[in-house]
């Protein structure tokens, strides 16, 4: 019994251990980011370097504030994320369900769509996506920055996997105490889903904040840009003078820091959703 | 009651096409249409402005006789088989030690899930930073001058130690969901038997994880094939090993959007989605032979 | 149930939201005409912003917004904007690019812009070199002068003081560049001498002071066969060899210009254009280096051994613009001595139009140490226009890259430099 418990010590330090360095590892990319932000651009190229910055200048951070509107950034990213979750639930959820649960004519055939889209790779749809934007006038607008994202294959194709996994008899019964269509898929179906769309929505927010080339493309003047897209503009402009770029990372962090701290829980337990059936 | 019946298909029907109406109608304008354009494209001759001329195979017959080409192909292959199977591997251990029963697994947890908040276009520049031959940290801790930038035989090993970093922990809480499923009278049944923890693990945990594993794998292939924006960071235009490191989608970008050459650039996208088609069938068609769906 | 009603609410609110702030961009409740002007200087934002309020000023009817992109989106934005005929009203042009846009005829001609005042204004006030940096194939004006620049050669002072080298000056040549470049290695262990595989701010210099060319005069052939510039290339190639001088790798994680404002290496090519934002951006170095002019090649095929690059942007309209009265009436404000004056007063560049070089030098004095900026003027005297002919988006990738080749030893530098020659030749077939 005792070589047991014994046996069971071992592991736990083990697991430990293990933690320990997987979480240096993780973690110190941010650390350095962090240190090297305050350094000047001499110390940062100090063979070998120093792990404290001398003085914690902030120079860097100053030049990051003037290249970039900061305010704006977060505006458009969050504004971003937003429609592009509100768009991607909603219609998600109505084309997710219609496909699983509805009968009708070339149904196969539409669904064939969504699965062809999801392996077409992103960068194809930038040029002609653009033209139609142009052709409308809608350029340099919120609206230009979420057009790509209004209707989502992987969404359809996450949320149909949901509403399978429904019984239909649920359907059934909601049918047989009047409800029609509409109202069987609104009252009944909608609220059954509501991890699946929290998953879906968490998903959707991480790329859309991660979407570096779209911005860039559709929308010319840098304060109707995104965090993403603002970070490579500072790359064109500070070339390899890191502790700018590195300020101006740390920049763009600090906001969702905050907000993954708040909402770690919910966050990842939702992204587990999505590795469900 | 047959009538009835029949409305009632009517009425199914209908609603039908109007829940999928709006998705598919943006799909085929926003996702479709392109396809059929770049197809189009493939077989013309562009010039400057979205002017072109149709002209047959010409951009396929250059592009398979470029060794520019083959050599993306390649460095895109090298990129999946240097991230999928390591990637997926570490994410499973990290997933099964997430999964003991010890104090702090909530926080190591979203360490491990960190990277997934930050821009990749950050995530991209630190690391950069930190395999800076010269003046990088990585490079004074292990106290040798790796050229993890520009050595054209090193460099994908560092762009896939990006990516991994990055996906580790994404991916492993897509498994640590797997492993939570699996019912615990499975392991006290094992153990009565007799089994190690190696057996357990080989005839218990792979089993029935493997669902999750699939689609992990799945959107893991299919992330790495269509690689573009972490290379695009980390190697400039000007970094003498860019032809070692060019994936497919990268060569297409700078065909397209530098050299002006549209047509030659879609080719490449065309031969891009048959590769990725041509790896998801055999991956549904393999996944018979390990997914466990018996549960 | 009830958070369902919640979320349409939510949803339509959204929508009319979203298509208010799609319309609110293109109305024009103001009565106003509203010009956009792009460009992708970060650091001329305040400049070209001074100049557009002296006008709007003049004109209140207008007002203009400037809009910055960075270099590499700008132009797959701009390409794309002009494919669907929706460019911006305003928008800078560059020589590499400035072809391709006049002669498929996305650009306003504007060649008789300044006809009511003085059918001879734009030879009269701008230099040969800033009027063929803003021309189409056929010799038509597509664009107005906007600046001008040259390359010039930024140094440590305190590393030549250490070495105890005197600074570069009039009568320098490349022997003196490199023994410098020794000697400074050698006292100091820093880098000399930092030889980029750059093209403008690289080897281009060398090759025109050796005598070669890169384009025939009719721009038709390249010219990577002819003996002074393969002697100048071999020359600009093996700096790379010594030990003063970092390789390629090394620039490709490190900008010549952060290694040498972080004191890693004594001196690099620069254009001018950028040395007002290194002063602001490295305000412990002021005061440690300077500017000269560029060394000349001590035994030149043909000419005096000197040159530099000299480019220049120019300001251009659509075609098909839907404001284009207006634009080219700013446009004619842009090129006028005025809008040039303040310009160079704001420190983005020096003026195109002739004479007001001193306006940009000015800007200069209100830091602590004056850096010798006159030097880059002077440079105008020998100035090289940027090289750039209607093909060049096909064969620049090429060449920077079997460049690369040549650099990392994986072809010859004959055999390298004949292949960038045949892509240049073989270029119009595409």
């Amino acid at each position: 019994m005792k070589s047991l418990e014994k046996s069971k010590k071992r592991r736990t330090i083990g697991i430990y251990a293990f933690f320990a360095i997987g979480s240096i590892i993780m973690i110190f990319p941010f650390v350095w980011m962090f240190l090297t932000s305050f350094k000047t651009v001499a110390e940062s190229m100090q063979i070998p370097p120093d792990i404290l910055p001398k003085s914690w200048s902030l120079d860097s951070f100053k030049d990051a504030l003037n290249s970039l509107p900061f305010a704006a950034l977060y505006k458009n990213t969050i504004l971003l994320i937003f429609w592009r979750v509100v768009c991607a639930v909603v219609f998600s959820s109505m084309a997710g369900y219609a496909f699983a649960k509805l009968k009708f004519k070339g149904k196969e055939l539409l669904f064939g769509i969504v699965l062809v889209q999801m392996m077409l790779p992103s960068q194809i749809f930038i040029i002609p996506q653009y033209q139609m934007l142009a052709k409308v006038g809608l350029t340099n607008t919120v609206f230009a920055l979420v057009f790509p994202g209004i209707v989502s294959a992987f969404g359809t194709f996450f949320l149909r996997q949901a509403y399978m996994g429904i019984p239909d008899e649920i359907s059934e019964a909601a049918y047989l105490d009047g409800c029609n269509q509409w109202q069987t898929f609104t009252k009944v179906m909608v609220p059954l889903t509501t991890s699946s769309m929290s998953a879906l929505a968490i998903f959707t927010a991480v790329f859309a904040y991660g979407d570096l080339m779209w911005p860039l493309i559709a929308n010319t003047d840098l304060n109707m840009m995104t965090l993403s897209s603002g970070l490579a503009t500072l790359r064109g402009q500070f070339s390899t003078n890191f502790p700018v770029l590195m300020a101006g990372s740390l920049l763009a962090m600090i906001p969702m820091i905050i907000l993954y701290l708040i909402f770690q829980k919910q966050l990842i337990e939702g992204v587990a959703m999505t590795g469900g059936k | 009651m047959k009538k009835k019946k029949n409305r009632l298909a009517k009425s199914e029907s209908m609603w039908g096409y109007i829940l999928v109406a709006p998705t598919i109608i943006g799909l085929l304008v926003l996702n479709f249409y392109p396809f059929i354009d770049t197809l189009k494209l493939s077989f013309a001759k562009t010039l400057p402005f979205g002017l072109y001329k149709m002209q047959g195979i010409d951009n396929y017959v250059k592009m398979f006789s470029d060794p520019e080409f083959w050599k993306a192909t390649w460095n895109t292959i090298y990129f999946c088989i240097l991230t999928v199977p390591l990637g997926i591997f570490l994410a499973l251990v990290v997933a099964i030690m997430l999964n003991a029963k010890i104090k702090g697994r909530t926080a190591f947890r979203a360490i491990f899930f960190l990277p997934m908040i930050v821009a990749p276009a950050a995530v991209a520049m630190v690391w950069k930073w930190m395999f800076n031959t010269e003046y990088g940290i990585i490079n004074t801790i292990i106290g040798h001058n790796v050229n993890w930038v520009t050595d054209p035989k090193i460099i994908m090993i560092t762009c896939a130690i990006v990516a991994i970093w990055s996906a580790i922990g994404y991916d492993a809480v897509l498994l640590l969901s797997g492993l939570q499923n699996i019912s615990k009278s499975y392991y006290e049944a094992a153990s009565l038997d007799g089994a190690t923890k190696l057996q357990q693990f080989f005839h218990i945990t792979l089993p029935m994880v493997s669902p999750t594993l699939f689609v992990v794998m799945i959107t893991r292939l299919m992330a790495s094939l269509k690689v573009y924006d972490l290379i695009y960071m980390i190697v400039e235009e000007a970094n003498p090993v860019i032809n070692d490191a060019q994936s497919l989608m990268y060569l297409f970008y700078r065909e397209s959007f530098i050299a002006g050459n549209k047509g030659l650039g879609s080719a490449i996208v065309i031969w891009t989605v048959l590769l990725i088609g041509i790896v998801t069938i055999v991956q549904f068609w393999g996944q018979k032979k390990w997914v466990n769906y018996e549960v | 149930m009830k958070s369902l009603k919640k979320i349409i609410a939510v949803c339509l609110i959204g929508i009319m939201t979203f298509c208010m702030c799609a319309c609110g961009n293109s109305s024009s409740k103001d009565g106003k005409t509203h010009l956009t002007f792009q460009i992708w200087d970060v650091a001329q934002k305040k400049g070209m912003q001074a100049v557009c309020d002296a006008y709007t000023k003049k004109h209140p009817d207008v007002s203009i917004e400037v809009q910055v992109t960075s270099w590499t989106e700008y132009w797959t934005k701009l390409e794309a904007a002009a494919t669907s005929n929706k460019m911006p009203d305003i928008f800078w042009m560059h020589t590499n690019e400035i072809l391709k846009y006049a002669d498929y005829g996305k650009l306003e001609d504007l060649s008789d812009l300044y006809d009511d005042e003085d059918k001879d204004y734009y030879k009269k006030h701008f230099s040969d070199i800033s009027l063929k940096n803003s021309q189409g194939s056929n010799g038509h004006m597509y664009g107005i002068p906007k600046d001008k620049d040259t390359v010039c050669l930024v140094y440590n002072k305190e590393m030549f003081d250490e070495a105890g080298v005197k600074y570069p000056d009039e009568s320098w040549t490349w022997d003196d560049l490199t023994e410098a470049s020794e000697k400074i290695h050698k006292k100091t262990g820093k880098y000399g001498y930092m030889a980029y595989g750059d093209d403008q701010l690289g080897y281009w210099n060398f090759v025109y002071q050796k005598g070669g060319y890169i384009l025939t005069d009719d721009k038709e052939k390249g010219g990577f066969d002819n003996k002074a510039t393969k002697d100048a290339m071999k020359f600009y190639i093996n700096l790379q060899k010594e030990d003063w001088c970092p390789d390629q790798n090394y620039f490709s994680e490190t900008s010549p210009g952060t290694a040498f404002f972080s004191e890693e290496g004594a001196m690099f090519f620069e254009g001018n254009w950028n040395l007002l934002a290194e002063l602001d951006n490295y305000p412990e170095m002021v005061g440690k280096w300077d500017v000269a002019v560029l060394p000349k090649c001590p035994d030149p095929v043909k000419g005096d051994g000197r040159a530099t690059i000299s480019n220049g942007l120019s300001y251009a309209t659509s075609k098909t613009g839907k404001n284009k009265k207006i634009a080219k009436d700013f446009l004619k404000f842009l090129g006028s001595e005025e809008g040039q004056r303040i310009q160079g007063e704001s420190g983005a560049a020096i003026p195109a139009y002739e004479g007001l070089e001193s306006t940009w030098m000015n800007v200069f004095k209100k830091y602590d140490y004056v850096l010798d900026v006159q030097k880059c003027v002077d440079m105008f005297d020998y100035g090289v226009q940027s090289i750039n002919n209607k093909y060049r988006s096909v064969w620049k990738t090429k060449v920077s890259e079997e460049l690369l080749r040549i650099y990392s030893g994986k072809v010859s530098v004959d055999k390298g430099l004949k292949n960038m020659n045949e892509y240049i030749n073989t270029a119009k077939d595409e």
